[in-house]
């Protein structure tokens, strides 16, 4: 195990670098660079001048070889738009996507999981048909559309919740329960958003993996001992259907992120995907690659975790 | 005894209490009784469309930036409302109490305010006159204001409030370079850290100023807060804080200002109508420094030499612009509320002339004058071509830009009309700015809308319409060049008498219009949405912010927000 596990962290750290190097040229191919402003007042001596202070103009493959030395030595470089450093961009928003996309896939889980496994229960039924086509309505919405139409309903015509942001312009004012509260109710529509758009994929995928396990043979030895059948299919069945659950639901988290790209931009959540997108529409270089490492990175992990989750729940594959 | 865990059940019951006490608290929305202090008070909160990307005076590059600057930070003397640049009559005191002139008029002595004082409590100085021209013009700062404070040759300090700004030449506008364009900076705070390391400084995130405002704090992403200098020179602001938060996506910074969540946006999205049927916001219409252009290139794209095989000929280009009717194409895009460009200049230009005579509107004409410069119509689908080449160009335009999108569609539109074929080629901004900014692939273009956003400053035509413009460095992106226009920008910005200046002004642009090197459209008006109990006061052209300390909150119409005392600022608690 202990082979198969240094086997992958070493296959990890190749397809990071790959990653890395295709983001740093390609965002460096990209048309303009990060003073490159639509600003007649900016001469193009100062532009240059800037150019030269943080060595774009050098040749790619100097800038290349020094991007890699100052990431192999903890540096992850400098952000032109925010003016600090890239890890102190990424230290305040990584924990902000990781907490909605990971709270948004708890929920999603959650749900689908409950919603699958009744409708594999009631197969052909009327809430299998339902929720059925509810959710692959759902799931057909684009990202960026639902979370618009979340935002309308909620924060404009009704108005029970803000309209984006991660707190209040007033929170530092509020007391602590007060300030907790205002917290949960800026996260409510960026989560209800995650959770409508990716409920559907999981429900289906649960629902198809519990029809698999149905016919088991197990299954009907239950039903034959007279166990209800409340029991056997939410006991006895639903562990096993789980199984491949738990590995999607690794494979989903760092999937998420990018999905979170549209929710963060709409309802101004200041994480990863807003910092990803603002980056390469200002072509911050040193962002945009950072941005992409912490990405790869964190779809490697999330597929070693998957793995590792596969081969703990599953004897089969042990063997 | 133990302690019974809590059930789920409880812990989700108590959640979604909070959540709906949350929701329902509405700290923006509700409106207080008939307490609430005097003539100051109250919470302004600005809907911004990102961060600055700095905030410190120097190496400021956006619109947010020179918000916040403007409030925290001070200029020797402040130019008036009508933006006039010559001489120093329309000037008001502001760092500087009083000033005078050397005979020569190579230098101007300024005395500053003994009460003056930065945000720290300590006195400003003459010292740090010359500090902050040491910053903004030393060339290992690269400050963008450099260039235009490059008539100022030093600062002597004579005592500590008086201070001497020496200039190289005698100019009409050199008032107007120093209190326009220089913010007075301490140097006590600042001087410490390299002219070349104070960009990336972390002293250069927490400014302190001399200001009407404050900066208490700056959460990247979330908020970005000011507060009222009660005890400024200047009297304090009427607000008690202002709280820029930062919202990239146009229609979120919609829904906040129309629910009331923040007070203040630039750029209402959809239009005026909505605004006048909301009880929370209304509009505030601000004529602007920008005007907007189609502009011909002269040359073939990526070329410095070759001519454009369609623009180069002057009858093509005054064809191109009798054959769009400018103002049915304003109407069409702004209703009522359109303002027409009159020439290469905003008419909130000081210098600005609505006699200007352009191409006007005439389909014959245009028909003619491209008939007789041998584009004529003959092909089977009736287009014009000339020896077999068809008149066809692309228009290169920010994708990103719901105006210019419009207009491009409606001159395609009339140009299909006279046999003219207008290709549209929207792309993202930055590979827009790259094709179009002098550089390696400049002029990479056949036609462009550009919008250019002018400084109050009629001399920096110079650069926009002037042959010296042309280059890598300068900003004549049209390359338009005309030795009679030069001439007359030269006189102009060599008059001392104001009235001399507006005449060589006009001539000027007449000459341009006369070349038609662009088709003038329109005159950028911002409309933005202000929350209906703020009470605005005066707006500038240059910027809606400059009497920002003047706007007020009536006590019957403050809101929860508006009431929570200066005392409760996180720098004062």
């Amino acid at each position: 195990v202990r082979g198969r596990l240094a086997a992958r962290l070493g296959q990890s750290v190749v397809v990071v670098f790959i990653v890395t190097t295709i983001a740093f040229f390609v965002i460096r191919s990209a048309p303009g660079d990060p003073f490159s402003y639509d600003s007649a007042r900016i001469t193009p001596a100062v532009r240059a001048e800037w150019r030269a202070r943080f060595g774009y103009d050098q040749p790619l493959i100097v800038q290349y070889g020094r991007y890699l030395w100052s990431v192999a030595h903890g540096h992850l470089g400098y952000s032109t738009l925010r003016n600090e450093s890239v890890a102190s961009a990424l230290a305040e928003a990584l924990p902000r996507t990781l907490a909605l996309a990971g709270l948004g896939l708890l929920l999603s889980f959650i749900i689908g999981v409950v919603v699958g496994t009744a409708q594999a229960a009631r197969r052909g039924g009327w809430f299998d048909r339902i929720t059925s086509y509810v959710l692959l309505v759902l799931y057909s919405i684009p990202d960026f559309w639902g979370a618009l139409v979340i935002l309308l309903v909620f924060a404009y015509w009704w108005q029970v919740f803000p309209a984006g942001g991660i707190v209040d312009a007033m929170h530092d004012y509020m007391p602590p329960g007060r300030a907790f509260a205002d917290r949960l109710s800026h996260l409510a529509l960026p989560l209800a958003s995650i959770v409508l758009l990716t409920t559907g994929a999981i429900s289906r995928f649960q629902r198809g993996a519990l029809l698999e396990v149905l016919p088991a043979d197990y299954v009907r030895t239950a039903r034959a001992k007279g166990v209800p059948e409340s029991r056997v299919i939410w006991k006895h069945a639903l562990r096993t259907a789980l199984a491949p659950m738990i590995v999607l639901l690794g494979i989903m988290l760092p999937a998420m992120l990018g999905g979170t790209i549209f929710v963060e931009q709409v309802f101004s959540w200041p994480g990863m995907g807003l910092l990803a997108a603002r980056a390469i529409g200002s072509r911050d270089y040193d962002l945009v690659t950072a941005t992409v490492i912490v990405g790869a990175v964190l779809v490697v992990a999330g597929n070693i975790v998957a793995d590792a989750l596969h081969v703990a729940l599953d004897p089969r594959v042990r063997e | 005894m133990l302690m019974r865990p809590p059930a789920p059940r409880r812990v989700l019951a108590i959640l979604v209490l909070t959540l709906f006490a949350a929701c329902t608290s509405n700290e923006g929305g509700s409106k207080s009784g008939a307490s609430g202090g005097g003539a100051t008070g109250g919470t302004f909160i600005f809907a911004s469309p990102g961060d600055p990307t700095s905030v410190f005076p120097p190496f400021v590059t956006e619109r947010v930036g020179a918000t916040l600057i403007d409030l925290v930070f001070d200029h020797l003397a402040d130019i008036s409302s009508a933006l006039t640049t010559t001489g120093d009559k329309t000037f008001t005191p502001r760092l500087a109490k009083s000033w005078t002139w050397a005979p020569d008029s190579l230098s101007i002595t300024y005395s500053l305010d003994p009460r003056a004082r930065w945000h720290d409590g300590k006195p400003v100085t003459a010292a740090d006159v010359r500090f902050s021209v040491k910053v903004f013009t030393d060339p290992k700062a690269a400050s963008p204001v450099a260039p235009l404070l490059s008539n100022v040759d030093s600062v002597s300090v004579k005592d500590s409030l008086t201070a001497v700004v020496w200039f190289k030449r005698r100019t009409p506008e050199q008032f107007y370079d120093v209190a326009y364009q220089l913010f007075i900076v301490p140097e006590h705070v600042y001087g410490s850290v390299p002219v070349d390391s104070l960009r990336t400084s972390t002293l250069a995130r927490t400014p302190i100023g001399s200001g009407q405002f404050r900066f208490v704090q700056w959460q990247p992403d979330v908020k970005l807060e000011l507060d009222a200098d009660t005890a400024n020179y200047h009297g304090r602001p009427l607000l008690d804080r202002v709280i820029f938060t930062p919202t990239t996506d146009p229609s979120t910074r919609r829904t906040q200002v129309l629910t009331g969540q923040a007070d203040f946006m630039e750029n209402f999205p959809g239009g005026t109508s909505v605004l006048d049927s909301s009880k929370v916001a209304r509009e505030l219409l601000i004529p602007s420094l920008q005007y907007a252009f189609l502009g011909m290139n002269p040359y073939a794209p990526k070329s410095n030499n070759q001519a454009h095989p369609i623009f180069s000929d002057v009858r093509v280009r005054r064809a191109l612009s009798m054959a769009v009717n400018r103002g049915d194409m304003l109407r069409n895009v702004f209703g009522d509320k359109g303002l027409a460009a009159h020439g290469p200049f905003p008419m909130m230009l000081s210098a600005s002339d609505s006699t200007v005579k352009l191409p006007p509107y005439d389909t014959a004409a245009a028909s003619a004058l491209l008939d007789s410069a041998g584009w004529r119509r003959g092909s089977p689908n009736g287009m014009r071509a000339k020896h077999g080449t068809p008149l066809k160009f692309s228009l290169l335009m920010p994708a990103t830009s719901a105006l210019r999108q419009k207009y491009s569609q409606l001159l395609q539109e009339q140009y299909r009309r006279v046999g003219v074929t207008l290709l549209i080629d929207a792309v993202d901004s930055k590979t827009y700015t790259e094709r179009v900014q002098p550089g390696l692939k400049a002029g990479d273009f056949d036609a462009i809308i550009q919008t250019f956003s002018t400084d109050p400053s009629p001399s920096g035509l110079r650069q926009n319409w002037g042959t010296a413009g042309i280059g890598p460095q300068g900003q004549n992106l049209m390359r338009y060049s005309s030795v009679k226009t030069d001439a007359l920008m030269d006189s102009m910005s060599a008059s001392f008498d104001p009235a001399k200046f507006k005449q060589y002004a006009s001539r000027a642009f007449q000459q341009i219009a006369d070349d038609a090197p662009a088709i003038w459209l329109y005159d950028l008006t911002e409309v933005d949405a202000v929350n209906r109990r703020i009470n605005v006061t005066q707006t500038r052209a240059d910027g809606w912010w400059h009497s920002l300390a003047e706007w007020s909150i009536a006590p019957d119409k403050r809101i929860d927000r508006d009431r929570i005392p200066l005392s409760a600022t996180p720098s004062a608690r």
